[in-house]
């Protein structure tokens, strides 16, 4: 078996897996990046969007600050989120984006002047300020007080990841593409890197490493209808989670998307709405006023999309051969303004929907799309569990997301968190040595080929990929959506233990020597039913409702006893996770109140005193975060 | 000697390919330039075979036929070696370049192998002609006439004239393409305009030698 | 409407000793908005779970999935199977290293080629202020080196190109299009010279014929064409300087199309 050795192992080369990889390079350690495509080909550069960063340069950003952002990423996460996280995050972003201008990014510019934007459907002007002439400008987007989202045109992931990958390329950081990590290696207490699986010949390599680090993003894959990437598919998480002792995070949160396609669930971007798209029913009747008066479309995601699916249940959905949906409409943008700033909105709905949307509605409906929940790490970024392993991105649980991560703070969080995290790496590898035992490889090695193995051999086994993996689609599309009740999530999690020890004996259908695609799905099938029984049981235990889990026997968010993050640990054998809870938070600088919007019914916590202080900062907050982190 | 003249393995500051490229533009569009004047001349002879002799006149006593003829053979011979730097002599390239042809059924790619195609038959044919014309001037009108004639010379240039006519045009289009001069914007003109020319010149080549066909030598 | 597709696809595997490249027939359903995503991944779970082929996005915006489709280089992801005859006939790109059936080795050719054009923005990059507010941009400039960041090097055009298929070392119309987007970038402080010595030659701008199968075929409709005529104008003028006088050189270089004037 080939070993390659290197300081740090970035598994995952997206937004996240390469900013850490710079910044260990450029630290002058030896980094080697995994990845299952040609990096640029990571789900990051399907981000349309854009990264929320408090510039404050905008004129409909005026007066934006880190608190602000701050504040508004708490109310998103519905308390959720780890407060601690969250500020540095805040206080991180504005110098990561201008960072990444820096080595390179084409950011959209303010230009001074009357413009024309759109908010709700109505046009406005706004006349942007001379002397923020040529600084990065901002556009809106859902759950936020301020337009702070910073964007090229609408390619945002593809201009960031094509400039951090240049990065790669200029610091020499070994990009191994078409490689899938199958397996931790652990001695129990260090993790010394992974076993890996090349996706051009088959053959099983062990890469060692002093650190590693988790960046494979979502897990998408375990619902059919996702917007997520066909390699979005949870191998960090699962690889993390086969090791019994790092947990998984809060994984009951997962979040739909407002505006996924109708058949192909393809995303168009929440811009759409943030530039002056609106949502229509069966009778082209815009609906979401009358729920959210004040937000309308540009509530938070979880609050638009629980809405659209409400109106769909009371008939007023459009019925098609894939189901109901509604409409998106941006026609009033006129052509200039989607054949530029929405093009490849336009790209889409013209080569995969065979809708124009200049002239006509585009069929949407909430689709699965991002994972809250993942590898449980602290603020540095260190998994639990485990010393040496690492995540950032939107495979970890980092957790400034809670239960609800506002568009726009998740690319962002790629970024920052790859800077913050490359940072405590760094530090890491220049205190650190470890010892690489051999047996550890030897176990870790002979775990997978042994799977491999027993799927080749002709035996009494005969259980489909492909089968389980149709069935596990249904359980989680019918039973752990975005509206959840008990009779539903105990009939998945029963579903799931099935399927869990059926996935004992798969067998392959077809043989081919070398790289066989068969097997990726066959190694994969079983770990994926794990997250997804992760996210069945842990959201039938959580008996509330908060951000994006929703349950109709449970309505109300409930801080008294639910004021907690989920711990999901796997034990080798079992079909379900052993669960854990702990506080949310080590502080509360904002102490959870009403988001404003989405309404809901709370149950008050009663938080002690020394919580509500922010240590070292006193009762005094407002001036201490007056002062930016720079770093 | 100086440092980097013994290993490849350096970079180069030289800026030999940009310049040999300019210049096989330059014999492009000087080849291009003559090949139109030189129909000009020939087809001179629809108006009047007296116009076209007092021209040829014109050229011999000022000695542009005598000097400027053989400067001409240069030239070609110039743009042959200047382009031939992108043909495919290897017989692998040119069994790709069929295959892709091919596989693309692209008319730009498509056009490139006529191009190719034409040279090589230019080369001989086009050397033949200059040798015929300039060993045996004066040109008039009546000795041109008496060659399309006698039989074998119709042939040659009913072969020469659009092989020489539609490399040029290729030739032509394809000058603007490379130095961007043809655009997104403009190029459905620029090809429209190229099938027209060729047209257009093809025609008038025909024409003149039908003229000289039916002269009374 | 439904019709039977006839869909052929060559299959080889090269770490296969065995294996001899073929087509192979395979005959799906069609349905409303069915793209040639659907009927591979229907062919594979149904019919054949050894057929190689690459996506990921599947939304036109990664780059995985290009091939061949009825002779033209094309992304399969967004290919409706509408817009094709029923018979459909499937090859991996040439050009590009096979790594089995469809799936052809994209990533090495262009993490190749960025190394040999040095893809990245050269200034130094540690002399970022934290504290400092960003350096000011044009809104149009940024949106113009966009317009070239866009590409998702699906590899579409090197493979719809003939000198690139004759000529295994030249970096085709993305390098250069991609050089083009430092070269508009007023943060890379390469120079002319700089630009010259990495694509000055026949592996670069000289070596492109004007075929332009990688215009006509490019997924994203990056602006090729342009490109290589304003990049091989720039170096051929900068080739000449000296030779020439300046005032006939900068007339040249400002005629016809460009973005040069930002
Ligand atoms: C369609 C869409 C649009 C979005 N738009 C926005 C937006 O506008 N704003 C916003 O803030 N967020 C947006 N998001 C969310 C955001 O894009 C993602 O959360 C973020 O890009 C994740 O980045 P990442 O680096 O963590 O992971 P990814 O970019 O997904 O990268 C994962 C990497 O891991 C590799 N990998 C995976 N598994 C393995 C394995 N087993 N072995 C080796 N390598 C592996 C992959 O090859 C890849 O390189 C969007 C998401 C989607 C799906
Ligand atoms: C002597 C034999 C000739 C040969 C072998 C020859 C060969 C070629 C070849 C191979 C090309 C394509 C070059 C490329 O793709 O970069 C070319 C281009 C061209 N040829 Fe010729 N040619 C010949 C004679 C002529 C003549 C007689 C004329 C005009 C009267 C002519 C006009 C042109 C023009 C205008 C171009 C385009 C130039 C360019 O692309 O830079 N050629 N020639
Ligand atoms: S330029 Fe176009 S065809 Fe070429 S790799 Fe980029 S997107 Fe693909
Ligand atoms: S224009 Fe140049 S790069 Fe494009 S296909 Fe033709 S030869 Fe290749
Ligand atoms: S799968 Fe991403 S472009 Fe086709």
């Amino acid at each position: 078996m080939q070993i390659i050795y290197s300081d740090l192992l970035c598994i995952g080369a997206g937004l996240a897996g390469e900013r850490v990889a710079v910044e260990a390079a450029k630290a002058g350690f030896n980094v080697t990046c995994l990845s299952i495509v040609p990096p640029r080909r990571s789900h990051s550069s399907a981000a349309q969007g854009g990264m929320q960063a408090a510039l404050g340069n905008a004129i409909m950003g005026d007066g934006d600050c880190p608190d602000i952002h701050f504040a508004d990423t708490v109310k998103g996460s519905d308390w959720g989120c780890d407060q601690e996280v969250a500020r540095i995050f805040a206080d991180t972003a504005p110098i990561v984006m201008r960072e990444v201008a820096h080595w390179g990014v084409p950011w959209n510019r303010v230009e001074a002047g009357v413009h024309t934007y759109y908010k709700g459907g109505k046009p406005f002007d706004a006349e942007e300020k001379r002397d923020k002439h040529g600084l990065i400008h901002a556009r809106a987007f859902g759950g936020t007080a301020k337009w702070r989202t910073c964007y090229t045109a609408d390619g945002t992931g593809r201009s960031v990841l094509n400039t951090l990958d240049s990065m790669c390329l200029r610091y020499e950081v070994g990009i191994h593409d078409r490689t899938q990590a199958e397996a931790l290696i652990h001695d129990g207490e260090n993790c010394l890197g992974a076993i890996v699986r090349c996706l051009k010949t088959g053959e099983l390599k062990a890469y060692l490493a002093t650190a590693t680090l988790i960046a494979t993003g979502g897990y998408g894959r375990i619902y059919r209808a996702t917007t997520n990437a066909v390699i979005c598919d949870g191998g960090g998480q699962i690889a993390a989670l086969d090791t019994g002792l790092v947990p998984m995070g809060n994984m009951e949160a997962i979040q739909f998307h407002p505006t996924g396609t109708v058949p192909t669930d393809i995303l168009v971007t929440e811009g759409c709405r943030g530039d002056g798209g609106t949502l229509l029913d069966v009778n082209e009747y815009r609906f979401m006023p009358d729920y959210e008066p004040e937000k309308a479309e540009l509530a938070s995601r979880d609050v638009v999309s629980r809405r659209m699916q409400e109106h769909i249940r009371k008939g007023l959905g459009v019925k098609s051969p894939y189901g109901d949906h509604l409409w998106l409409d941006i026609r009033h943008l006129g052509e200039k303004h989607i054949t530029t700033k929405l093009r490849e909105v336009y790209d889409i709905c013209t080569n995969f929907l065979g809708v124009n949307p200049i002239h006509d509605l585009i069929p949407v409906r909430p689709t699965q799309h991002y994972s809250m929940g993942g590898i449980r790490t602290n603020k540095d970024g260190a998994a639990y569990g485990l010393k040496g392993l690492f995540s950032a991105g939107e495979s970890a649980c980092w957790d400034m997301h809670g239960f609800n991560r506002l568009g726009g703070n998740s690319l962002a969080e790629t970024v920052v968190a790859g800077r913050y995290v490359g940072k405590k790496i760094v530090e890491f590898l220049q205190g650190h040595t470890v010892d690489f035992k051999q047996s550890a490889i030897n176990d870790a090695h002979t775990k997978v080929a042994a799977r491999i193995m027993e799927m080749t051999k002709s035996s009494s086994k005969q259980e489909s990929a492909i089968q389980l993996r149709d069935e596990m689609h249904s359980t989680m599309m019918d039973n752990v959506g975005i509206f959840r009740n008990g009779k539903d999530l105990q009939a998945a999690v029963d579903k799931l233990d099935e399927l869990i020890d059926r996935s004992k004996s798969i067998k392959l259908q077809g043989t081919a020597i070398g790289f066989n695609p068969e097997i990726s799905l066959a190694l994969r099938i079983p770990g994926m039913l794990k997250l997804a029984q992760c996210t069945a049981y842990g959201a039938l235990m959580r008996t509330e409702s908060r951000g994006a889990h929703t349950r109709e026997d449970f309505p109300e968010r409930n801080d008294k006893e639910w004021l907690n993050r989920t711990l999901a640990y796997w034990k080798d054998g079992e079909t379900r996770p052993e669960l854990k809870y702990e506080e949310t938070t080590p502080y509360f600088e904002i102490p959870p109140g009403e988001r404003g919007y989405g309404g809901g019914k709370i149950i008050a916590a009663d938080i002690p005193e020394e919580k509500l202080q922010v240590p070292g900062k006193g009762t005094d907050k407002k001036k201490a975060k007056q002062t930016k982190k720079a770093s | 000697m100086d440092a980097s003249t013994l290993t490849l393995h350096v970079r180069k500051n030289g800026a030999g390919v940009g310049r040999l490229d300019v210049m096989q533009m330059l014999s492009g569009v000087l080849l291009i330039v003559f090949l139109w004047a030189h129909l000009m001349l020939v087809s001179s002879v629809l108006i009047s075979p007296k116009l076209m002799d007092a021209i040829a006149w014109f050229f011999e006593a000022t000695y542009m036929a005598q000097v400027g003829g053989p400067l001409i053979g240069l030239l070609i011979f110039t743009h042959f070696l200047l382009a031939a730097r992108k043909m495919p002599w290897r017989a692998s390239e040119t069994n790709a370049f069929v295959k892709h042809s091919v596989m693309m059924h692209h008319k730009d790619t498509w056009l490139w192998l006529a191009q190719v195609a034409t040279a090589l038959l230019i080369l001989v044919m086009a050397s033949i002609h200059m040798w015929v014309v300039l060993t045996d001037l004066p040109i008039t009108a009546v000795k041109s006439a008496a060659r399309i004639q006698s039989g074998t010379w119709l042939p040659f240039y009913l072969v020469l004239l659009p092989l020489a006519e539609i490399h040029v045009g290729i030739g032509f289009y394809r000058i603007g393409v490379k130095y961007g001069y043809i655009t997104k914007a403009n190029r459905k003109w620029y090809q429209r305009l190229e099938n027209y020319m060729m047209g257009g010149f093809i025609t008038i080549g025909l024409i003149t030698l039908i003229r000289f066909l039916f002269l009374t030598v | 409407m439904s019709r039977r597709l006839h869909i052929e696809v060559f299959r080889y595997n090269p770490l296969d000793p065995n294996s001899e490249p073929h087509m192979q027939s395979f005959y799906v359903n069609e349905y409303d908005s069915m793209t040639l995503f659907i009927a591979l991944n229907l062919i594979r779970d149904e019919q054949d779970p050894t057929v190689q082929f690459d996506f990921c996005c599947r939304a036109g915006i990664c780059g995985s999935c290009g091939m061949v489709i009825n002779g033209r280089p094309g992304l399969a992801c967004h290919t409706q199977t509408k817009d094709l005859p029923d018979h459909i006939v499937l090859h991996p790109l040439p050009v590009f290293k096979l790594i089995g059936d469809l799936s052809v080795d994209t990533g090495t050719w262009f993490r190749d080629a960025g190394a040999r054009i040095e893809a990245w923005v050269h200034n130094d990059h540690d002399d970022f202020d934290a504290s400092a507010e960003e350096v000011r941009m044009e809104n149009d400039l940024a949106n113009d080196i966009f317009e070239l960041d866009r590409c998702i090097e699906c590899g579409c055009c090197v493979s719809a190109c003939g000198t690139a298929r004759m000529r295994e070392d030249f970096l085709g119309a993305t390098s250069i299009a991609r050089i083009a987007r430092f070269y508009l970038d007023p943060r890379d402080e390469r120079n002319e010279e700089n630009y010259y010595q990495v694509i000055g030659n026949d592996q670069g701008v000289f070596g492109c014929m004007g075929l332009l199968g990688c215009e006509d075929v490019c997924p994203k409709h990056i602006p090729l064409q342009d490109q290589l005529g304003i990049m091989r104008r720039m170096l051929a003028i900068h080739s000449v300087k000296g030779i020439l006088p300046k005032r006939v050189l900068d007339k040249l270089k400002h005629k016809g199309c460009c973005h040069e004037s930002h």
